[in-house]
């Protein structure tokens, strides 16, 4: 079957599906939403009780202000979700840093290219949530001070916390509910964050980067590079970013007609692809935090059989799109293995932030740092036309350099000072936007 | 009418619905201690545990009913290829069965891969990958065997994680524990600096550390872990590492107060400082 008659297939499919598609009342569709997402607590949206909170003098509210350049979009249970778009903290994942440097690259890459005001910091811990998730090794209070350790940081220098991973995001989401639904927890967590100068700072909404992206990507679309309308992109989208307290996840009537997250899927069709579907897009990519250390056999089948497979077979994929660090390193990495059963696909795997910023026309290597990944990304590139061989040699020739000590390393944004990576100091902000005096102590 | 009077009368409340059987709702305490199979110590123990979980803030919260359908059970990626389902531990939950939920917490509840479909599926709004979570916690709280199995293998990210924040760091990548991801992962680890140091990005450009955090950062980061009770759990299943980050724990904080009353003072000369503090 050729491409174009599957998707007539998935047209007629969807049609017979849904024969109601172009009749259908969302507003009625909302409320039975509403009601099945409604909690033991009686509320609509745990916000509602957010702000009470914060009358009462309980918790901060880290509020998104106007210079945040805020865009309302929607979520599943109709609830209007405002995304920041500048003047932004950056909280990188462990897993994106450690194993995928070119995801947190491609963001910063491209908010550099939009003119996007933001802060990335070494006074950030991750969510630890990869860890909990994976041992159990952890408790709500513990975990409910992660978070707001972090989310004082940002309050601290007003910058909106824009969060990179897709389980710290859902972990987050999970957390906040918990602080602002249980007085215990906050009480418990209190003379802890005070010991430490702190007190409980609760942003008012908890923003995942690929819905910064999404909401920037028609914008960022126009400075693409390349003509992606021969690509069929088939997306996964993470778990923690939509199961995970669901009612915090927007949706666009524009994206698989609002009955997915819009998150990266309509990142993906913003920049011209042709998005493709396959029938486990609804499954999980087989990371499972402890199965991707210690339990692999069931990561690389599940990974295989369940998503690339199914993809490629009947979405007739030629690249692979997500927007998680756990999804992109299982979707990368679990293809190899399966050559030696005969099961050669080698499937492109690439977070939607490196697919925008590849598109844009970054540095493959030097930004999107695509050779820490398992698959023909390389491949996928040639054929939307980057000069990838030149790319390479250049690569290439800057790592030699680099390591007989001829190139010095190139930066995104200045280096941080020395005193930086051991205290948060006040002024630091200042420094880094070259408004400030400098240290005290600084020579 | 005549055939409705047949129909047999159900409890009002639903949570003890239950179509697999005649008689409806728990089973009476006497009964279920007549048919435990378990010894007299690992009963006490499986009690305790069980009233532990039942009496965590979270548990009415995420337990709201159970229509047996087993919609949670058919989207579990784990249940396809573990003996598990999130099902059979919901039931259980339901009827107080402290065997069967001890038997689940020490042989199938670390299959679960926590992706939240059964969560989100689950027509009773179960918070069902939440409850799994509940268990965990606690069998690591009442350093279960099972937990101590799991946790053995994973000390490296749980003291990367305690004591620095950051979870993985790219150089645990080595050829001989991940040959399953090709070529790419072994060239990368063997020339491992100079990849890392062509990452455009300051913070990214160790090999032992995802991003590099603040020295305060980091012991904020312990002080937390040691305040809420994590380290008191570590505590009963890794004796030695719970030792060794405590000790670490107290040098770095101590450094810490120095370099900082130095620097309020205005007397810090960041020229004797090493780049990193990772290399104090
Ligand atoms: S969260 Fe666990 S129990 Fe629930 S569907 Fe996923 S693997 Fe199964
Ligand atoms: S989906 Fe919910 S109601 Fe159905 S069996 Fe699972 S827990 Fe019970």
């Amino acid at each position: 079957m050729s491409a174009q008659e599957v998707d007539k297939k998935i047209e007629e499919g969807i049609k017979e599906a849904f024969p109601m598609t172009d009749t259908m009342d969302w507003n009625e569709v909302y409320q039975r939403i509403i009601y099945r997402y409604s909690t033991p607590h009686g509320l609509n949206h745990v916000k509602e009780e957010l702000y009470k909170l914060e009358d009462k003098g309980e918790i901060i509210i880290h509020h998104i202000k106007p210079y945040n350049n805020p865009v309302k979009m929607q979520t599943l249970n109709g609830f209007p979700k405002v995304i920041p778009t500048t003047r932004l903290w950056q909280h990188k994942s462990c897993g994106q840093c450690g194993h995928i440097p070119g995801y947190p690259t491609s963001v910063f890459w491209m908010m550099n290219k939009m003119e996007v005001d933001y802060m990335d910091e070494p006074h950030q811990t991750s969510c630890t949530g990869w860890n909990y998730h994976a041992s159990g090794a952890s408790n709500p209070v513990a975990l409910a001070g992660v978070y707001v350790r972090n989310m004082w940081r940002a309050y601290e220098i007003d910058y909106f916390p824009l969060i990179h991973c897709g389980t710290s995001f859902g972990h987050y989401k999970e957390i906040r509910n918990m602080l602002v639904l249980h007085k215990e927890i906050r009480e418990k967590l209190r003379p802890i964050m005070r010991k430490m100068d702190m007190d409980i700072v609760i942003p008012e909404e908890v923003v995942h980067y690929s819905e910064w992206l999404y909401t920037m990507s028609k914008k960022a679309a126009q400075q693409r590079k390349y003509n992606l309308n021969e690509v069929r992109a088939a997306v996964h989208t993470p778990c923690h970013v939509y199961k995970l307290v669901p009612e915090d996840t927007i949706y666009d009537p524009d994206v698989f007609q609002g009955r997915r997250p819009a998150a990266p899927s309509g990142t993906v069709q913003n920049f011209g692809a042709k998005l493709v579907d396959y029938s486990t897009w609804w499954d999980c990519c087989g990371f499972g935090f402890r199965h991707i250390l210690t339990e692999r056999e069931f990561s690389r089948s599940f990974a295989l059989f369940k998503k690339v497979i199914p993809a490629v077979e009947e979405g007739k994929a030629d690249v692979f799109v997500t927007s998680d660090t756990g999804c992109v390193t299982t979707l990368d990495k679990s293809q190899w293995a399966g050559k030696a059963h005969g099961f050669n696909y080698n499937l492109p795997v690439l977070a939607d932030a490196q697919f925008a910023a590849i598109a844009m026309g970054a540095d493959p290597y030097k930004i999107a740092q695509i050779h820490w990944h398992a698959t023909d990304v390389e491949g996928f590139m040639r054929k939307i036309g980057v000069d990838v061989d030149d790319y390479k040699e250049k690569f290439i020739q800057y790592l030699a350099d680099l390591r007989e000590g001829k190139a010095e390393p190139e930066y995104l944004y200045k280096p941080h000072r020395k005193i930086d990576f051991y205290l948060s100091v006040p002024e630091r902000v200042k420094w880094y936007k070259g408004e400030g005096q400098k240290s005290t102590s600084s020579k | 009418m005549a055939q409705a009077k047949g129909i047999l009368q159900l409890p009002d409340d639903p949570r003890f619905l239950d179509m697999a059987y005649d008689v409806q709702g728990p089973v009476p305490e006497e009964e279920r201690n007549l048919l435990s199979n378990l010894n007299p110590q690992d009963r006490e123990i499986a009690i305790k545990f069980w009233e532990s979980v039942k009496s965590d803030f979270r548990f009415n919260e995420y337990l709201r009913g159970c229509l047996n359908c087993g919609v949670c059970t058919s989207g579990c990626p784990a249940a396809k290829f573990y003996d598990f389902g999130p099902r059979e531990m919901i039931q259980y939950m339901m009827r107080d069965e402290v065997d069967k939920i001890w038997e689940f917490t020490n042989k199938k509840v670390w299959a679960c891969v926590q992706c939240y479909t059964c969560s989100m599926r689950c027509p009773f709004n179960n918070e069902i990958a939440g409850l799994i979570m509940v268990l965990r916690e606690y069998a690591v709280k009442f350093a279960l065997p099972s937990a101590k199995e799991i946790l053995a293998p994973y000390r490296r990210v749980l003291y990367t994680v305690l004591t620095m924040g950051n979870q993985v760091t790219p150089d645990m990548i080595q050829p001989d524990s991940f040959p399953d991801w090709g070529p790419q992962a072994v060239e990368e680890s063997k020339n491992m600096d100079v990849y890392r140091k062509a990452i455009p990005v300051d913070l990214m450009q160790r090999t032992d550390i995802g991003w590099h955090p603040s020295l305060q950062t980091a012991v904020e980061m312990m002080t937390i872990m040691i305040e809420s009770g994590v380290m008191d759990s570590l505590k009963g299943v890794d004796k030695d590492l719970y030792d060794m980050i405590m000790d670490i724990y107290e040098e770095r904080k101590s450094q810490l107060e120095e370099i900082k009353q130095k620097w309020e003072k205005g007397e810090l000369d960041e020229s004797e400082l090493p780049d990193s503090w990772l290399d104090l």
